[in-house]
């Protein structure tokens, strides 16, 4: 059946409302935790230091009421590929993976198909570590609004203005793709609903298999382009007449708060990672 | 010399303005304007699209500078580049799409985006905010995203965004154009306070209720000002108007009918108001001179409410289930939608339920009006009717016999017989000719060459498109009328068996807007072409539909004869809709007990309406 609610798929990235602790985190605070958890995650190897960390993305998710059921919906078109892909180490990184914590050994051979305790860890510590930093993205992503994340962006930038980096046009640029994307997903919608209604085959099979030929390609982005350069010149004369010429001399309304709740995120987050990170050569398993 | 008071903000002399100068065909857009602003006026500027006015506007505040003549704001000439800040300050400019001037993601951080420009300090930039989003009725708003927001909304944001800046000129190019009529009237307010603390206003439309605002009105055409004068002025020259393809404002037409036939009735009314008074006051000198004669008092007003009531049949009930019209036979509906239930983003945190239960029918040959407000769910019962969206929930849609729960149905034979034209369609043409645009359908409709020929060629000459004349231009360069026309053709080519517009004449300027109806119309009367329109104002096509659904927070809250709908005036009027000013006049005369016996829809019946009750 055909459906053209776009939306519908997208479960990372979407700010969900909500009156949390880590809601109300200043948005520094979040990215910077964001950071070192996934730093930590990614490097971690060993089953124990897995097990620590997905049960603290865990906790941190439900402090943050993080709807799981939502969440894991967002998995569902990507799941055959990450399926795949597990497969894919369990069988063939047999001899290349040396096991944490472990004497290297065969658990299961047959034929080509040769399973050692080393690729039964990595499946497993993979799994974890997608399902954590999948729990992470949604913590920052869900709590916070993009247009936080552009402030708290540009505020960790703004140091580096002064060697050249472009901190205000960066920032400029985001906040602007964020107010313009949903508009243009919108327009695409109409758009993909009035081709169909005259006749075009649009999303027949499949939920993100949209468009199959060049020409059902065409008959979506001209007018979808053509959209988004009218958008472009009228926001362009809108910027004009408002007086935007450029961040010199701009003074900014947005002021962001460090409070004493957002003091101990980050200390607690840096401290945690930074354990995790040095002790990770130190866990048992 | 005169005073400083008297002298003008802005200044045009001979103001002359070139599109592309250097290309093959430049585009002489204005032709020798002349013109002075003064402080504290409200301007309207009105003219068909094409005419020069957004060219002149964008003038105002140096966006664009004169090939020839001159513009000077507060004395600074627009052409030096040094003055250009200094007159964007001074002059704020609010566009006609209300999302492609807002850069935010939140209300207030938006508003503030200009005073930043500025430099404002801190603590000022909250004192700002907080007095622009009051002012224009936002303040509430101030932490929401404006995608969130309604159009009017949206544009009333943008407009705290101007004045936050602190101009002393606000100009409106065509602000009001993508409005419903409560988005309208809420900016509109907003611009009557502004002005009303002095802040000079230059509105470009081509609305004529707004025109009726301004202390002072310039008609436009082809790149020169002819017409020009206060609103009663301008307007009383109808045939002037007329010849221009302009609207006259209703009551301005009403008055000068009435006029014609009785030479002592003013001819240049402006608001609904001014006509009740004038036909209240004839009347009672009528009554009055004719006094002792007991049965030509004015009736009471329950009278006629009475008799509405009765032709809506079945009292209170008619107002929540739909009643069948006469002539339609039960069970012969063509499009028949039965408690129809939808949400969007079913099952996610996200869901918002549009459809409460939907019942509405619409037969062969029939004309139906769907009105209801931005969000009232009207957009979400058109997709139903082609199978954009399947009912899944609850409730049933039936297109010519066929469920269309059942997934066996065939959507493409489905969406040939219904024919869907979107809102802006013109902003759906993809191909480079006209010619290949229209055809897509009968393509994808797996139609032979010279058949499909036949398709086009019938459908461009029903929008009024020369086949040979238009089929090999570029689309793009087509005017917005034309490409309006295109995207309807293209619909067309399909020939469905009804053909449903959602609000698909919004945005023309009136001699598009009556050319599409008109054309629209005859196609129902010549090939029995079932029509469906949907949109927030009826305005247009009160004379044309048969029954009218009127929608209202997922649900039909009315339905009947355009007469029986619009005689609840306030009713509608609550909903956020628009009613035809004739209708108000009617509606006001008999809230002041003067008899009217039946409720007008166009200016002619009002008229015919009026004179009885004059004469009688």
């Amino acid at each position: 059946m055909e459906s053209f609610e776009l939306l519908r798929y997208v479960t990372i990235g979407q700010y969900l409302p909500g009156d949390s602790v880590v809601h109300r985190l200043d948005p520094r605070t979040k990215i910077s935790v964001f950071l070192f958890l996934t730093l930590a995650v990614t490097f971690t190897r060993s089953y124990t230091g897995g097990a620590i960390l997905l049960a603290v993305t865990l906790a941190l998710a439900l402090l943050a009421h993080t709807p799981m059921r939502y969440v894991f919906s967002g998995l569902k078109p990507a799941m055959p590929f990450i399926v795949l892909l597990l497969v894919l180490q369990l069988l063939f990184y047999s001899n290349a993976y040396t096991p944490y914590g472990m004497a290297s050994r065969t658990l299961f051979q047959w034929g080509w198909i040769h399973i050692t305790n080393g690729s039964v860890q990595l499946v497993v510590v993979s799994t974890m570590r997608f399902v954590e930093l999948l729990f992470l993205t949604s913590l920052l992503t869900n709590t916070t609004t993009m247009t936080d994340l552009t402030h708290g962006i540009e505020a960790m930038l703004r140091p580096f203005s002064r060697i050249g980096l472009p901190a205000h046009e960066l920032s400029l640029v985001a906040t602007i793709a964020l107010r313009f994307l949903p508009l243009l997903g919108e327009q695409l919608e109409i758009i993909m609903k009035a081709q169909a209604s005259r006749g075009a085959r649009i999303a027949p099979r499949g939920r993100l298999q949209f468009v199959t030929t060049a020409q059902q390609v065409a008959v979506l982005i001209v007018p979808l382009f053509i959209d988004a350069f009218r958008r472009a010149e009228d926001l362009i004369l809108a910027m004009q007449a408002r007086c935007y010429v450029g961040g010199r001399g701009r003074t900014s309304y947005v002021r962001l708060r460090f409070a004493r709740m957002d003091t101990v995120a980050y200390a607690a987050g840096l401290l945690f990672s930074a354990g995790m990170l040095v002790f990770r050569n130190q866990f048992p398993l | 010399m005169s005073d400083s008071a008297t002298l003008p903000i802005i200044a045009v002399k001979d103001l002359h303005y070139i599109y592309d100068p250097q290309s093959a065909a430049p585009i002489q857009a204005l032709q020798g304007i002349g013109l002075d602003v003064y402080p504290g006026e409200y301007l309207v500027i009105l003219g068909h699209n094409g005419s020069g006015k957004s060219t002149l506007a964008r003038h105002l505040n140096a966006l664009l500078t004169p090939t020839q003549g001159e513009v000077r704001v507060k004395g600074l000439d627009t052409r030096m580049p040094g003055n250009t800040l200094s007159i964007r300050r001074a002059v704020g400019m609010v566009f006609q799409v209300p999302d492609n001037q807002i850069v935010a993601s939140v209300v207030e951080e938006d508003v503030a985006f200009g005073p930043e420009n500025l430099g404002v300090p801190e603590a000022e930039l909250h004192e700002r905010v907080d007095w622009a989003l009051g002012v224009v009725g936002m303040l509430d708003y101030r932490r929401r995203e404006p995608q969130r927001l309604s159009a009017g909304q949206k544009q009333r944001v943008a407009i705290a965004g101007v004045m936050a800046m602190k101009p002393e000129v606000l100009v409106l190019d065509e602000a009001t154009s993508m409005l419903d009529p409560e988005g309208q009237h809420d900016v509109l307010a907003a611009v009557r306070t502004l002005n009303g603390n002095g802040v000079t206003v230059v509105a470009i439309t081509h609305f004529m209720h707004e025109a009726i605002e301004g202390s002072r009105v310039l008609v436009m055409e082809a790149g020169r000002i002819v017409m020009e004068g206060s609103p009663r002025e301008v307007f009383s020259r109808v045939e002037e108007l007329r010849s221009l393809q302009l609207d006259v404002p209703q009551t301005t037409e009403l008055s000068s009918l009435l006029n014609q036939r009785d030479p002592a009735f003013p001819r240049d009314l402006l608001t609904v108001d001014e006509v009740a008074n004038e036909v209240q006051a004839q009347v009672g000198a009528l009554s009055f001179r004719r006094k002792g004669e007991a049965t030509l008092t004015p009736a009471p007003a329950h009278c006629t409410r009475d008799r509405t009531t009765v032709s809506l049949g079945g009292e209170g009930d008619a107002i929540l289930t739909p009643t069948l019209p006469h002539h339609a036979r039960v069970g012969d509906a063509f499009i028949e939608l039965n408690e129809l239930h939808h949400t969007y983003l079913r099952g996610t945190p996200l869901e918002v339920t549009a459809l409460h239960g939907v019942s509405l029918e619409v037969h062969r040959g029939e004309v139906v009006g769907i009105i209801g407000r931005t969000g009232s769910g009207k957009s979400t019962v058109v997709q139903h009717l082609n199978g954009l969206i399947r009912p899944r929930h609850a409730g049933q849609v039936c297109v010519g016999g066929q469920d269309l729960s059942d997934p066996a149905v065939d959507i493409r034979s489905l969406r040939q017989k219904v024919g869907l034209v979107f809102q802006y369609p013109e902003q759906q043409l993809f191909e480079r000719l006209v010619g290949d645009d229209i055809a897509f359908g009968p393509k994808k409709l797996g139609m032979a060459r010279p058949e499909r020929r036949e398709r086009v060629r019938w459908a461009m000459e029903m929008v009024g498109l020369d086949f040979e004349g238009f089929r090999d231009r570029y689309t793009f360069s087509l005017s917005g009328g034309e490409m309006r026309k295109v995207a309807v053709a293209g619909v067309l080519a399909l020939r469905p068996e009804v053909l449903v517009l959602d609000e698909s004449t919004s945005g023309l300027d009136p001699r598009s807007r009556k050319d599409l109806l008109g054309r629209l119309a005859a196609m129902h009367r010549e090939q029995g072409l079932t029509l469906v329109f949907v949109s927030p104002s009826m305005e247009d096509v009160a004379t044309l539909v048969d029954r009218i659904y009127v929608m209202d927070q997922g649900r039909v809250v009315m339905s009947g004869t355009a007469r029986e709908v619009f005689s609840q005036a306030g009713r509608l009027r609550e909903l956020g809709l628009g009613v035809p000013q004739v209708t108000e006049v009617a509606q006001e005369l008999m809230a002041r007990g003067i008899r009217v016996q039946r409720i007008p829809l166009t200016v002619a019946e009002g008229a015919e309406e009026l004179w009885r009750a004059l004469s009688s």
